[in-house]
């Protein structure tokens, strides 16, 4: 009905067809439109061939009809627009044209936008945003949905008004907090100390350090809720740095209050050399056992272009022990690359220290990365695998031999 | 859906597209698959005017694929048409537009509306390569040789790549005209293909011919030919550039691999500070060097063979000369395995230096040093490309010189079935678009696609005064 009076609207103001709707006809929209087309001589003759009464351009005399209200509108505002407002109108078409664009872009994503190297760069960026606001929508969408669905069900439960009689201490999440901190603290006395290598900063573009930082947090709440924590220190960690804001943004007033070690001074100060191990993936040694009284660094360091070697540079230059995970001797490895997000990593570490089982901790690499478990020598894997290859009408099979030649060297 | 082949009336469009499945996006998906099938422009009409009636409005991306539609059948009033109602309808048009009007305007006799959409363009982003394109074919299709090469100057300024397309139209479009300033401007094409170490094809190439022969009073002959490895053209007997670099050039470039790809961000990346400067050392005390070998990717060449076999072969097939051989290899080389045999590696020894790098260091980059090092003569073996490393540069012009040295320099080891191993030679002349100002040497390929980066085009086109 809307877009019907709109419709009667724009004939209105076209001024079209005044005697119409003078006469108030508001029924029949499409017979009365046809029959303008007729150029006014009314007839309301069928018989006539449908291309005679069709006016092709009709839609030109409707766009630009609907205009002129609008260009008066328009015309109070300044002609001349500065160069972020510009921007603003060129993102607007963009969207109208269906480009991945946010709907809303505020004052600072426009400055990073126009301060973006390239066109590609640009598109990069928008895209970026526009998922994230897709995101965001969406979240709030289903928050509404949640909170509908639960005071529908307070509504009930006060209607049929239970009186509710458990045996079990309901724990609220305030008690579960204190029995984490009091765990956490106790492993800041005689925990196992993990050490994040905060001197990366340098190296990540700013949205690699907030995913760093992301990560990190993750990996500090999974460390606070196992049963058994690491003690965990943030060295190399500056004051003010990209990282320091980007926690704060995180954890806002609990920063001050988290149960970890931070410190500016180098973990070659706090610990003894020969009990550092450097966890690094470009490591050639290979990591056969957890040991419990060593200490396990690992580099805050989110590498989404290539650059291989630099953590393992960072442990040469120190001379350290390095270490990487034994991941192609656990798992058949198909695609990705071999480092990890530092919560798997965390996680994994986690598990080791508590059960020694690899093949437990391993279950934390992302299944996208690996076919199965090794159970068998690699060789007769690799006769499965071409078997499997060739029912498959051999398509490539090339490839994942290739793939295979890769993860697999010949020693 | 199939879009209809005689323009409809609104009632017959609304039936359809309650009978689509998603009625939202109906017309958006009925305009692409009529640009798919280039159905004729009444068509779409009928179904933007039931649109505007049930609407009032009309969206934008409905309206660029209208333009599309008219884009690609040439419609020129059409286009106009649609171009006034967006002119007045948004304050400004996004890239997409503007390029489609463009193209579609520089191919009528309108072209110049297209030249003034241009600039519009210009006062909000950097126009795109094809809109430039189609301006400047535009120009020099009605002979604006002098607008269209103002276009071009542009571009180049504003770091826009112009398409061989448009390079190729300035030659078939001022074929026959005189003019100094014209000719000069031609040239510095040919020039930019040097700089930038562009091949044209073969139709490309065959304007370049054309448009020399058909100068008035020049006598300019072109021929195609192939160039003898010894670098003289069979046609007009001249000698081609050497693929050496200059002493500037050399030092230049020996300078950048050493800071870009020896040392990079972090020494630690690729080797230690110790070992470079072990290394340094090692070869100072030795130089010059003739040829120098990448041990380990040798000794894969043949991968049914015991690895130092295929060192060994490769060393005294290279040793024959008299030829001063210095070998890179790895630390684990020395542990014997049943690849790596002891008393074989000793022997190799009396033949050629070796250095021993840590195994978890690169030895490419030492390789590259070393050659350096050594001088202009002294080459280097290895199947590796040295992308990576060249891509550790961080200039345009430096890579170019990369590839050139590398050209220059670098014996690639085949394997054949009897004879052992056979040398690639490296070219001895320069691979590139020259002049000596009565003689044009063009090098082109044969096909339009490109080709690897590592090769260069053998056959040539030679053009001389007579």
């Amino acid at each position: 009905m809307q877009s019907a009076n709109m419709l009667l609207r724009r004939i209105v103001r076209s001024s079209v067809l005044p005697f119409a709707a003078q006469h108030g006809m508001k029924k029949d929209l499409l017979l009365l439109s046809r029959t303008l087309s007729l150029s006014l001589c009314l007839k309301q003759d069928k018989s006539c061939e449908p291309a005679e009464k069709l006016d092709l351009d009709e839609w030109k005399k409707v766009m630009k009809s609907g205009l002129q209200e609008e260009v008066i509108e328009t015309a109070s505002e300044p002609k001349e627009l500065s160069s972020l407002a510009a921007a603003r109108e060129t993102l607007e078409m963009w969207r109208l044209a269906g480009r991945a664009v946010p709907e809303n872009i505020s004052e600072e994503q426009l400055k990073t936008f126009m301060e973006c190297p390239s066109k590609s760069a640009k598109k990069k960026y928008l895209k970026y945003l526009h998922l994230r606001e897709l995101h965001k929508k969406n979240d709030k969408r289903k928050m509404d949905e949640k909170r509908e669905r639960r005071l529908e069900a307070q509504d009930q439960a006060s209607e049929t008004d239970e009186t509710k009689n458990s045996s079990f201490i309901c724990l609220w999440s305030h008690t579960m907090n204190k029995a984490y901190n009091w765990r956490a603290a106790q492993s800041m006395i005689f925990g196992q100390p993990l050490v994040f290598d905060m001197s990366y900063e340098k190296e990540m573009s700013f949205r690699e350090v907030s995913n760093t930082v992301r990560q990190i947090v993750m990996s500090e709440s999974s460390n606070r809720r196992s049963v058994d924590p690491f003690h965990i220190h943030f060295c190399n960690f500056k004051d003010d740095s990209l990282y320091h804001r980007e926690f704060i943004k995180n954890y806002r007033e609990a920063w001050d209050k988290l149960l970890i070690t931070v410190t500016d001074q180098c973990y070659t100060e706090i610990f003894p050399k020969d009990k550092l191990i450097y966890l690094t993936a470009d490591s050639p040694k290979v990591m056969k056992t957890f040991e419990h009284d060593k200490i396990y660094i690992v580099g805050s360091l989110v590498d989404k272009s290539i650059k291989t070697g630099v953590s393992l540079a960072r442990a040469k230059r120190l001379g350290l022990e390095t270490a990487a995970l034994p991941l192609e001797k656990y798992l058949l490895w198909s695609t990705g690359a071999k480092n990890l997000t530092l919560d798997q990593m965390m996680h994994i570490l986690l598990t080791l220290k508590d059960t020694a089982d690899w093949k437990k901790a391993l279950e934390f690499v992302p299944k996208r990365k690996y076919c199965g478990f090794v159970n068998k020598p690699v060789k007769e894997l690799k006769k499965t695998l071409d078997l499997i290859n060739t029912l498959k009408l051999g398509k490539g099979r090339e490839k994942v031999e290739k793939q295979f030649a890769k993860n697999y060297p010949k020693k | 859906v199939q879009p209809p082949e005689k323009p409809l009336q609104a009632e017959e469009w609304n039936k359809l597209r309650e009978d689509f499945q998603s009625p939202e996006i109906f017309e958006e998906v009925m305009l692409n698959n009529m640009i798919r099938c280039n159905s004729p422009v009444d068509v779409a009409k009928s179904l933007l005017t039931q649109l505007a009636k049930r609407n009032g409005d009309i969206a934008y991306n409905v309206l660029v694929k209208y333009l599309t539609l008219c884009v690609r059948q040439g419609q020129v009033s059409e286009i106009l048409d649609v171009y006034d109602i967006m002119k007045a309808r948004f304050k400004i048009l996004e890239s997409g537009a503007y390029n489609l009007l463009i193209r579609g305007l520089s191919n009528s006799n309108q072209w110049r509306m297209a030249l003034t959409v241009l600039e519009e363009v210009k006062k909000m982003m950097i126009p795109s390569r094809t809109s430039y394109e189609s301006c400047i074919k535009a120009a020099s299709r009605h002979q604006e040789m002098k607008l269209a090469f103002e276009l071009y100057n542009e571009m180049l300024a504003k770091d826009v790549v112009p398409t061989l397309d448009v390079l190729q139209s300035f030659f078939d479009f001022s074929r026959g005209m005189k003019g100094a300033e014209l000719q000069k401007e031609l040239f510095g094409i040919l020039l930019y293909l040097r700089e930038n170490q562009i091949y044209p094809h073969k139709t490309f190439m065959r304007s370049i011919k054309l448009w020399f022969e058909s100068l008035p009073g020049g006598n300019w002959r072109g021929h195609l030919t192939k160039i003898k490895d010894s670098g003289q053209c069979p046609v007009c007997n001249h000698q081609l550039e050497d693929s050496n670099l200059t002493e500037e050039e050399y030092s230049n470039l020996s300078e950048r691999i050493i800071k870009d790809v020896i040392h990079g961000t972090d020494t630690f990346r690729k080797t230690t500070p110790e070992e470079l400067e072990a290394f340094q050392t090692f070869v100072e005390n030795r130089l010059p060097f003739d040829i120098v070998i990448d041990g380990l990717n040798v000794s894969h060449i043949k991968s049914r063979r015991m690895q130092c076999e295929n060192l060994f072969d490769a060393v005294n097939s290279l040793a024959k000369e008299n030829a001063r051989l210095l070998v890179l290899g790895r630390k684990h080389m020395l542990m014997n395995s049943s690849n790596w045999k002891t008393e074989i590696m000793k022997e190799m020894q009396n033949k050629a230096d070796f250095f021993f790098a840590e195994n978890i260091s690169e030895d490419d980059a030492f390789l590259l040093y070393a050659t350096l090092r050594s001088g202009k003569h002294c080459r280097f073996v290895t199947r590796d490309f040295l992308r990576d490393h060249k891509a550790c540069l961080s200039d345009t012009l430096t890579r170019h010189l990369f590839r050139k040295w590398q050209r220059g320099h670098q014996i690639v080891l085949k394997k054949k079935l009897f004879l052992c191993f056979s040398q690639q030679p490296a070219f001895r002349y320069d691979c590139v678009v020259q002049t000596t100002g009565d003689t044009w040497h063009i090098p082109y390929k044969d096909v339009f696609e490109e080709k690897y980066s590592y090769q260069v085009p053998r056959k040539w086109l030679c053009i001389h005064q007579k």
